[in-house]
């Protein structure tokens, strides 16, 4: 008989803890709905002799205050689904912070095993630990482990099974001092009238929350048979004050035992510092940040091109094939058109995607992305957003579904939900096919700048909106800018790539379901009328697009682009997906470049339009869907839909005017 | 030596934290972090009162207006720093 085992991984941010949660489950790990960031809870599976053990790996957090929404989800998740047994993730070159964390979660009375990570960076600059002397202080297990090595993940296991076995209940508790000590007696007998909440939580856990000003504990209090009660006990006392005696408390019990079980953690200036004093310097760190942007778009056009131009000819060697194959006329134009000329064009993207994640997968396993916000905080804070949202923005340009989900560390909601409308003007990875496309076709020249200049043009109106914003409905100042700045780490190869295929695999999923539905729709839709000429306006998609091509005609755009906009709506880069159907790319052996060079409606001017269109317009359905569930109102998700249509109809339209004047062309 | 705020001190300065001019969720973020009354601070660098402190060996940015509220007293003297 297998037993299972439920584990939650807990820890500050910047601990190592999602490359250790790889190291211990690997390949067999259920990632949510959209993988990229530690925001939607991620579990991962490992059999250790008879255990099968869930391991649950929860968002990076420094308390369990319940803050912000990262810190709701990890705290909820611990006291609510109770797991078997909470893994704190500790940063063994920091263990004065990251203890912190260690005696709230300790307070809850979890079964608790610290992995004392990183431990091979306080190893090599000296440090000195004690886990013996650790484990004695705390009465927690502690296990030495080096996450991007995998060692010690097998004694971390055993000690989580052992722990789940014995579930030694361990009274820990911290002397407040005799005044707090006092009110949480008399709270805790309060609490008595509600035994169905103090069977879920320890009384003495509620009572320091309450006094905490914890908000949702209030709220479960209060609605109870106890509340009338707790409120007379807490009334007249002041929760700020109370917290900052309670932390001093806690601190107190920290340095106590810190030179106790780490003899050598002396302090030393790192090469970090300096470093961080040439990236955040006031002159040079704007321009640093902006070189590295523009490097980052040239390397990933240069090292793509030969993949790019591989997979190209292998979809016109399909294309051949299918050609000469002797199968049924339709089956040949559903191959060819569809398939290939569907699927296959946002296939030849796929080079692109993954250079272009690996790439913001560095910059943020080094460190560099949160030195980027807070230099851009400043500028930031100029346009009302605080510096904090500019990580949802880089994460953005790889995709703006991760993106969005990233602004739960944005604690002020007024600053959130400003973070969330912009983010679909960041222009995500699945567009970049597009400009890909048009760019190389009409500016083979300059493409890498033309598409450089749109990314610059998403930025340009996100900021505008979000100022707009903040001058009318969203009134207010963002909140100060207070982050983290991990220590400088040199990414390893694995972990790069893992990251990188983390968030570029859900480009090729796309490729095979959405993607893929929508092109065999369009070809349909190409193809009926039975007997009509394939992609003609006399079938159906040339009737759909007829109808709404006024719409879209005072920006030069024919009905085969209206309707390559209105299924981009699934999915950005089905634009080009159905345009490669309707154009019927893949026939004759040729590729969409071709096609569309040879249709006279096709200029530079609408080329660039058509790119700016499909920058603005809409955030896709998978975004707009995540607009929703973040922001929980239809309201907030139609605005954002109505405000990107007319914005994008509207920039669009004078790109259109403005190149026409000023080419004399289309 | 009295307490001024993080974001008038030199770089490079030593300094314990005196007072967190900071209501809740702000206070319980900066408590969090490690940033509490008698704590020790290192400003690593400055630009106009924004600032990247190292605070028991982890590194954190703040803007000038998170900076104001904290008060340290500097370990040296500011016009002696840097000499």
């Amino acid at each position: 008989m297998r037993k299972s085992i439920r584990v939650a991984l807990a820890g500050n941010p910047n601990v190592g803890k999602s490359t250790l949660f790889n190291a211990i489950t690997g390949s067999h790990q259920h990632i949510g709905n959209w993988p990229g960031v530690t925001v939607e809870k991620k579990s991962g599976y490992v059999k250790k002799g008879e255990y099968d053990i869930e391991i649950v790996d929860l968002p990076g957090t420094y308390s369990l205050s319940a803050y912000s929404i990262d810190e709701e989800v990890a705290r909820n998740f611990i006291t609510d689904e109770k797991p078997d047994v909470v893994v704190q993730v500790i940063d063994a070159t920091n263990l004065e912070r990251n203890l912190y964390l260690t005696t709230q979660l300790a307070e809850i009375g979890v079964p608790l095993v610290i992995a004392l990570n990183l431990s091979d960076m306080a190893e090599k600059r000296g440090d000195a630990i004690s886990r013996q002397k650790m484990e004695e202080y705390l009465e927690i297990p502690v296990v030495r482990t080096v996450g991007s090595t995998g060692d010690g993940v097998q004694e971390l296991l055993h000690a989580v099974i052992n722990e789940a076995e014995t579930s030694p209940h361990h009274e820990h508790t911290i002397g407040y001092g005799d005044a707090i000590e006092a009110i949480i007696v008399k709270i805790v007998s309060a609490l008595e009238a509600d035994a169905a909440l103090t069977s879920q939580y320890p009384p003495r856990w509620l009572a320091v929350r309450l006094l905490e000003g914890d908000r949702a504990v209030r709220e479960k209090v209060d609605a109870g048979p106890a509340g009338e009660a707790v409120r007379a006990v807490l009334a007249g006392t002041d929760p700020d004050e109370l917290e900052a005696e309670m932390a001093d408390r806690r601190y107190g019990l920290i340095s106590a035992i810190l030179p106790q079980i780490c003899t050598l953690c002396v302090k030393k200036m790192s090469p970090s510092d300096l470093i961080d004093r040439v990236v955040t310097d006031r002159y040079l760190g704007i321009p640093i940040f902006l070189a590295l942007m523009w490097g980052a778009f040239q390397l990933t056009f240069a090292v793509a091109t030969p993949f790019m131009a591989g997979i190209e000819a292998l979809m016109g060697y399909f294309s051949s094939v299918v050609a000469v194959s002797g199968l049924p006329e339709w089956l040949i134009s559903f191959l060819d058109g569809g398939l290939i000329g569907g699927v296959g064009t946002v296939l030849i993207f796929v080079p692109n995607i993954f250079i272009l994640m690996l790439i913001l997968a560095v910059l943020e396993d080094t460190g560099y992305l949160a030195r980027a916000a807070f230099v851009m905080d400043r500028l930031m804070y100029a346009i009302g957003l605080p510096g904090k949202s500019f990580i949802p923005m880089l994460i953005g340009f790889g995709c703006n579904v991760p993106g969005i989900m990233a602004t739960r560390t944005i604690e002020d909601p007024k600053d959130r939900l400003i973070t969330i409308l912009v983010n679909p003007f960041i222009s995500c990875g699945a567009r970049l096919p597009v400009y890909v496309l048009f760019a190389g076709i009409f500016f083979p020249e300059n493409a890498g700048t033309v598409i450089f200049g749109l990314y610059v043009l998403g930025i340009a109106v996100a900021i505008g909106s979000a100022k707009l914003f903040r001058s009318t409905i969203l009134p207010g100042n963002p909140a100060p800018f207070l982050m983290e700045m991990p220590p400088y780490r040199l990414p390893t190869v694995p972990t790069a790539l893992l990251h990188m295929w983390d968030r570029g695999s859900m480009y090729l999923r796309k490729a095979g379901g959405v993607i893929f539905g929508i092109a065999v729709v369009v070809w349909a839709l190409a193809s009926l009328p039975l007997g009509v000429e394939y992609g003609s306006a006399e079938s159906l998609a040339g009737m759909i697009g007829h109808a709404i091509q006024p719409l879209v005609a005072p920006l030069g755009f024919d009905w085969k682009i209206a309707v390559a906009l209105l299924f981009g709506f699934l999915a950005k880069e089905v634009v080009i997906g159905s345009l490669g159907v309707l154009y019927g790319a893949g026939e004759d052996g040729g590729a969409l470049e071709g096609a569309i060079l040879a249709d006279p409606m096709f200029g530079p001017v609408t080329a660039l339009t058509l790119m700016v269109f499909v920058l603005l317009y809409l955030p896709c359905m998978v975004t707009m869907a995540v607009i929703k569930k973040e922001t929980g109102s239809w309201k907030w998700t139609a605005f954002s839909v109505l405000y990107g249509l007319v914005i994008a109809y509207a920039v669009a339209f004078i790109v259109a005017q403005a190149g026409r004047l000023l080419t004399g062309g289309i | 030596m009295a307490a001024l705020p993080l974001a008038q001190v030199p770089p490079g300065t030593d300094a314990t934290v005196a007072e967190l001019r900071a209501q809740g969720g702000m206070l319980r973020r900066l408590l969090a972090l490690g940033l509490h009354p008698d704590s020790q601070v290192t400003v690593v660098c400055m630009d106009r009162g924004h600032l990247i402190v190292s605070i028991a060996g982890a590194r954190y940015a703040l803007s000038r207006g998170m900076a104001m509220k904290i008060l340290v007293t500097p370990a040296v003297t500011p016009a002696g720093a840097g000499a």
